[in-house]
């Protein structure tokens, strides 16, 4: 617990005070290092398929229908060397490959601070990656199983050998060390055997870290980069601590350990967290949420009946929301962040949509989450 | 009339044509390449359409297609070219094609999978020599040493000595010493390495020799540098902990045997194995490359043939399906010249497929306007591009590309005028259209090229003037030929001992000694090049030319709008807009331009000139313009004269207010007689309406708003008035780029060449050689490059804004037909 409190202590965390500080970087020479980035990703971002080709998607009746009409929109002809009849993971791959390519090429040509603000985005998906990895280790799958399914912008080099690990302490040693996220480490080193419930503090551990450092860094740029990354990232933060803890009842995390997870760095700090530490149903938390006007407006209409959104969709149109904002100011870095995670957005929405078609599961294909 | 003058004359025709006729006519207009189908289902998504199947059927295959493309270039198979034109296949050779396409694909997938089996085997076998090598390299280095003595035997279990020596360990056995032999890249190494340390704590050693040759990597094929490396360490449980690592890394471990002998035998077993496996890897190689040279000899008719059964479902999608399901219906917008072959074509296509029913061709009454064709050449195709740039004409207006061949070349020389420049580029034009034709077969790629040889005619014809302009100025490379002899002389006075004192020497032309009294037969005189006052001189020339031909080139626009008038019978604006209009430029700027012609030719300085007409009494033409529109009069010496004829004073007062009349002549009869039209005709609606009393069509009524025909209209009047001063001030800058030219040639050989012409010593010759070097590559890049855009931007400008806005409205859209040209010659376009 000290420990914890070491580390988020140089974090002043209250989204307002990032206003504050004032813009390191003058507006007028972000063009210099980043302007043509910045073109190039507001550029991509138009390329962002509309209503009216989700309403077209949507009509397909078959997977090769589908690649059709994405072939018409600015996807192009990323399909056109499949061959027919197309898989869904064959276009969900394709997809991520896209985006993937798109966001390296971005980042091979960017430069200080924006290509260590790139890099903090790819962390996220190194997190995940090595819980996957763990996780599948667990259950005995060989590790060249699941290379294909991770992540390829959270991918390093030690990666794969991730399987040496039993504990956690010989995770951090052996693997983790020489990577960026070494330092997120430092709370979760311990000698036990990994186990599932272990796996998943340490997945929760790292992101809080995580989160909590990229916050930090987001303000030090100042300027709206801060005015803009620290309101989504105080949403990423906030959505997790409430998932966490929607998410730990009926397990064996005591509340005490369960606190240890929330990222300090959203809006719910600290009062909503306390509060949210000691909730124990779903009606507790929902109570939290009350007092926060944002939050507010998301659980309520949420549920799980026909015809009710849930919480998760809920909240994944509250960031696509934040993210679509981002695009309204000019000369800031969240345009790189928020552009990766719409077109994630997007495309687990085809995928979902693919699904549908796929599995003739058609009463559900509208559940996908609207963008622009 | 031809069509270079107006768009071609276009009608809207409704084709029916039966189901099964449908394909083959498609085809045959496809061929002829003059028909532009309209969608008639627009609202019908792409997937929904009637022939998707087809069209997702030959996605397909030039997918397949592809694939072999791709897999020749990897083998560096020759693909031939013949340049012929197979015909679209019929429906059904579409399974025949897709059954090749298919066995193509499958035998080539298969091939290929055999190779890269027998090509990983090969690279285990390779890596396992190398590791064998390499152990063996790494065993007799240390033969001496103790320590490696003790290793060797330690990893031979039944080592009796091991035993002795480590009795006290019970329980656990012997201490191994044991290793693992393996491969992995070069790059991964210290990645490895840093982690052997840590997770086993420094307790294993390592040593690593580098594979001096590179590997292929079977699947990617790519050149890899690989490392053999030995690990050596102690017990089952690092054992593990290694193994667990070499897998995290991609290193592959190879068992190796622990004495000597066996490694050999081992080795020479592997030797054995690989001539074997090259020997078959060697006959794939062969099997794969002869597939693939069979089938480089029909990949381009292929991809045409597939690309014109992709371009006839796309066009058929676009048409109706009548009820009966029996016969499609096209819309489509025919060239009226063309009906025939047309016709012609159709019949064709009927026959072929082989049905009696005849296809229907019913021209009907378009309710839109027509799209814009002009047939064009090889020549006039770029003036074409450069007309259409800015807008494509309207249906039916007068096409301003025929005029710009040569105006556009003409103005473009006037600032460009250089004969030595000009000879650069028009040597340059002349090869590319010169050796045209093997120029398009070589397919050259890249923007820049391209847009070079699409202008080719552009620049040939820009050359040819440039060169001409340039002898007028006399002036090449700065340089001017003194061909017929200078009217100018310098009289006794030209010796060497006076001229070596004098700085200047004034020739006065009043003198016949020094002036010949008639002029240089052809261009400027060549004095006029060492002359201090050449710029004075030039200047008061090319300005005036440039005013001169400004306003020729802007009353020839407005005589177009002229020809469009009565073409369109647009009356009003006949007498409403081209009269005032043509009144205003030529009562103002060719009025102007009288005055320049007048002084030139009565003002002079030889004896044949009294003196109110000698050039120190000559008024200012512009300020006795400007004063033309203030009314005023200047005070001049007394025996000089402020008019330069009779009544001229008169003449231009008149001329003024007829002028200024001109401007409410054009802003406000035109809309108001709109107007009163649009009342009559509405009431002549109304009264019908009454008396059939069916209210039916009203929605063909356009809209009719006054104030806004009245905005428009002086809008209109005053771009006119505001424009006619401001364009013929902006011809001026045919004189300005022309004198720019002309200095920048001057300084560059000046400061360049002249310096090394101008070297007497040996050292000079070489110094030439270099400075000449220099001064050629500037002249191309600077003067005869970036002058030559600079000027060729403005004169686009010119005729875009100055010429064009007179006559030109470029509110049409252009004729796209289905043709299958483009897919024959390569582009990579799809519909």
């Amino acid at each position: 617990m000290t420990q914890l409190i070491n580390i988020v202590s140089h974090i002043k965390t209250s989204p307002e005070s990032c206003y504050a500080t004032s813009g390191r970087m003058l507006d007028s020479l972000f063009n210099i290092d980043n302007g043509y980035l910045e073109g190039l990703v507001r550029g991509f971002k138009n390329g962002i398929l509309k209503e009216t080709d989700y309403l077209n998607l949507v009509q397909c009746e078959t997977l090769d229908d589908l690649k059709l009409h994405l072939q018409s929109t600015d996807y192009g002809h990323f399909l056109a060397n499949e061959a027919s009849p197309i898989q869904v993971s064959v276009i969900d791959d394709k997809l991520r490959d896209k985006l993937v390519a798109e966001f390296q090429h971005m980042r091979n040509h960017a430069v200080e601070p924006l290509a260590t603000f790139l890099d903090y985005i790819t962390y996220g998906y190194m997190i995940d990656n090595i819980v996957l990895l763990i996780t599948g280790a667990l259950h005995q799958r060989p590790i060249s199983e699941l290379m294909p399914k991770c992540h390829p912008l959270g991918t390093f080099e030690q990666i794969e050998a991730i399987n040496v690990a039993s504990t956690s302490s010989e995770l951090y040693n052996a693997v983790l060390v020489d990577t960026p996220l070494a330092d997120f480490f430092g709370e979760c080193v311990s000698e036990q055997d990994l186990d599932e419930l272990n796996i998943e503090i340490i997945r929760n551990t790292l992101y809080k870290a995580y989160l909590e450092s990229f916050y930090s860094y987001c303000k030090s740029l100042g300027g709206i980069t801060a005015e803009v990354m620290c309101e989504i990232l105080a949403f990423e933060a906030d959505r997790r601590a409430f998932i966490i803890t929607l998410n730990s009842f009926g397990t064996e995390l005591t509340n005490e350990d369960r606190k240890k997870l929330y990222p300090q760095c959203g809006k719910l700090y600290p009062d909503g967290l306390a509060a949210l530490a000691r909730a124990d149903d779903a009606e507790n938390v929902k109570q939290v949420a009350e007092f926060y006007t944002e939050y507010r407006a998301l659980f309520e209409g949420a549920g799980s009946n026909p015809g009710e959104k849930t919480l998760e969709d809920k909240f994944f149109e509250h960031e696509v929301k934040l993210n679509v904002n981002s695009f309204l100011h000019q000369f800031h870095f969240g345009v790189f962040y928020a552009y990766l995670k719409l077109k994630e957005q997007e495309c687990r929405n085809i995928v979902w949509i693919a699904e549908c078609i796929a599995q003739k599961h058609r009463a559900k294909i509208d559940n996908y989450i609207h963008i622009l | 009339m031809g069509s270079i003058f107006r768009s071609e004359e276009m009608s809207l025709c409704q084709l029916f044509l039966s189901s099964e006729a449908a394909y083959n006519c498609v085809s045959e207009l496809g061929e002829i390449g003059l028909v532009q189908f309209r969608d008639l289902n627009p609202d019908v998504n792409a997937f929904q359409r009637k022939f998707v199947h087809e069209v997702r059927r030959c996605d397909e295959m030039e997918r397949q297609l592809r694939y072999l493309e791709k897999e020749m270039l990897k083998d560096n198979v020759h693909i031939v070219d013949t340049g012929e034109n197979p015909e679209a296949p019929q429906p059904r050779e579409m399974v025949d094609l897709e059954a090749t396409f298919e066995k193509l694909e499958n035998e080539l997938r298969e091939v290929n999978a055999n190779a890269v089996t027998l090509k990983k085997n090969s690279l285990e076998l390779t890596e396992l020599k190398h590791v064998l090598n390499a152990t063996k390299l790494f065993f007799t280095e240390h033969e001496g040493p103790s320590s490696l003595r003790l290793e060797q035997r330690d990893a031979e279990p039944n080592s009796s000595i091991t035993q002795n020596l480590l009795p006290a360990e019970e329980g656990k056995g012997p201490v191994q010493l044991g290793f693992v032999a393996g491969v992995t890249r070069r790059e991964r190494m210290p990645m490895f390495e840093r982690m052997l340390w840590r997770v086993c704590r420094g307790n294993v050693f390592v040593r690593q020799a580098e594979i001096l040759e590179p590997l292929e990597d079977p699947v990617t094929e790519e050149e890899v540098h690989k490392v053999v490396f030995l690990i050596f360490f102690q017990g089952e449980k690092l054992k593990n902990k290694v193994k667990k690592i070499c897998d995290g890394c991609r290193a592959t471990t190879y068992p190796c045997p622990e004495s000597q002998q066996e490694r050999q035998e081992m080795g020479q077993g592997v030797r054995g194995r690989l001539d074997d496996l090259t020997v078959v890897l060697n006959q794939t190689t062969d099997h794969r490359h002869r597939v693939l040279a069979a089938a480089a000899k029909h990949l381009r008719t292929w991809f045409i043939k597939v690309r014109k059964i992709k371009a006839i479902y796309h066009a058929l999608n676009m048409l109706n399906l009548d009820v009966t399901n029996k016969c499609l219906i096209a819309e489509c917008w025919i060239p009226v010249s063309d009906l025939g072959r047309i016709q012609d074509g159709l019949r064709k296509g009927t026959e072929k497929s082989g049905s009696s029913v005849q296809p229907i061709l019913n021209t009907i009454k378009p309710t839109m306007m027509p799209p814009t064709f002009h047939r064009t050449n090889k020549f006039t195709n770029g003036f074409q591009a450069l007309v259409n740039a800015y807008g494509v004409a309207t249906y039916r207006e007068i096409n301003p590309a025929l005029y710009t061949t040569t105006s556009f070349p003409f103005l473009f020389a006037v600032m460009f005028g250089d004969a030595g420049h000009g000879l650069i580029m028009l040597l340059f034009a002349l090869w590319m259209v010169l050796r045209e034709k093997a120029l398009i077969a070589s397919k050259m790629s890249g923007e820049i090229w391209n847009i070079f040889f699409g202008g080719r005619y552009i620049l040939l014809m820009m050359g040819f003037f440039s060169v001409y302009t340039g002898i007028i100025y006399n002036d090449i490379f700065s340089k001017s030929f003194n061909i017929f002899g200078s009217s100018w002389h310098m009289g006794e006075n030209a010796t060497v001992h006076y001229l070596s004192y004098v700085e200047e020497v004034t020739l006065n032309p009043l003198y016949e000694k020094e002036y010949d009294q008639t002029p240089y037969p052809f261009g400027f005189d060549p004095i006029w090049q060492i002359a201090v006052n050449k710029i004075a001189f030039q200047n008061s020339y090319k300005m005036k030319i440039s005013i001169i031909i400004g306003v020729v080139q802007m009353i020839f626009g407005v005589m177009l709008s002229l020809v469009n008038h009565l073409f369109f019978r647009n009356y009003v604006s006949l007498v409403f807009e081209f009269i005032p209009q043509i009144i205003f430029l030529i009562g103002l700027f060719g009025y102007l331009c009288i005055l320049i012609f007048h002084k030139w030719i009565h003002y002079g300085c030889g004896p044949a000139f009294d003196f109110i007409h000698k050039a120190g009494c000559a008024p200012a033409v512009l300020i006795t313009f400007i004063n033309m529109v203030l009314f005023k009069k200047d005070e001049v010496p007394v025996p000089c004269d402020l008019w330069m004829f009779d009544g001229q004073y008169i003449i231009q007062m008149v001329l003024v207010i007829v002028c200024v009349i001109c401007v409410p002549l054009m802003l406000f009869p035109k809309p108001l007689i709109l107007n009163s039209r649009h009342k009559a005709r509405k009431a002549h609606h109304d009264q019908v309406e009454l008396m059939s009393d069916t209210s039916h069509a009203h929605g063909t009524e356009e809209e009719f708003e006054l104030s806004e025909v009245f905005i428009e209209q002086a809008i209109h009047t005053i771009e006119y008035v505001l424009g006619s001063v401001s364009h013929t001030a902006s011809y001026l800058r045919l004189w300005a780029l022309s004198l720019a030219h002309g200095q920048l040639s001057e300084v560059l050989w000046n400061m360049v060449l002249k310096i090394g012409l101008s070297q007497t010593s040996l050292l000079g010759s070489i110094m030439l050689y270099f400075l000449f070097a220099a001064w050629a590559a500037l002249t191309i890049s600077i003067l005869v490059l970036m002058e030559g855009l600079s000027a060729f931007l403005h004169t686009l400008r010119l005729h875009w804004v100055e010429f064009q806005s007179k006559f030109y409205k470029g509110e049409g859209y252009a004729f796209t037909p289905l043709t299958f040209k483009h897919i024959i010659s390569g582009d990579e376009e799809e519909g």
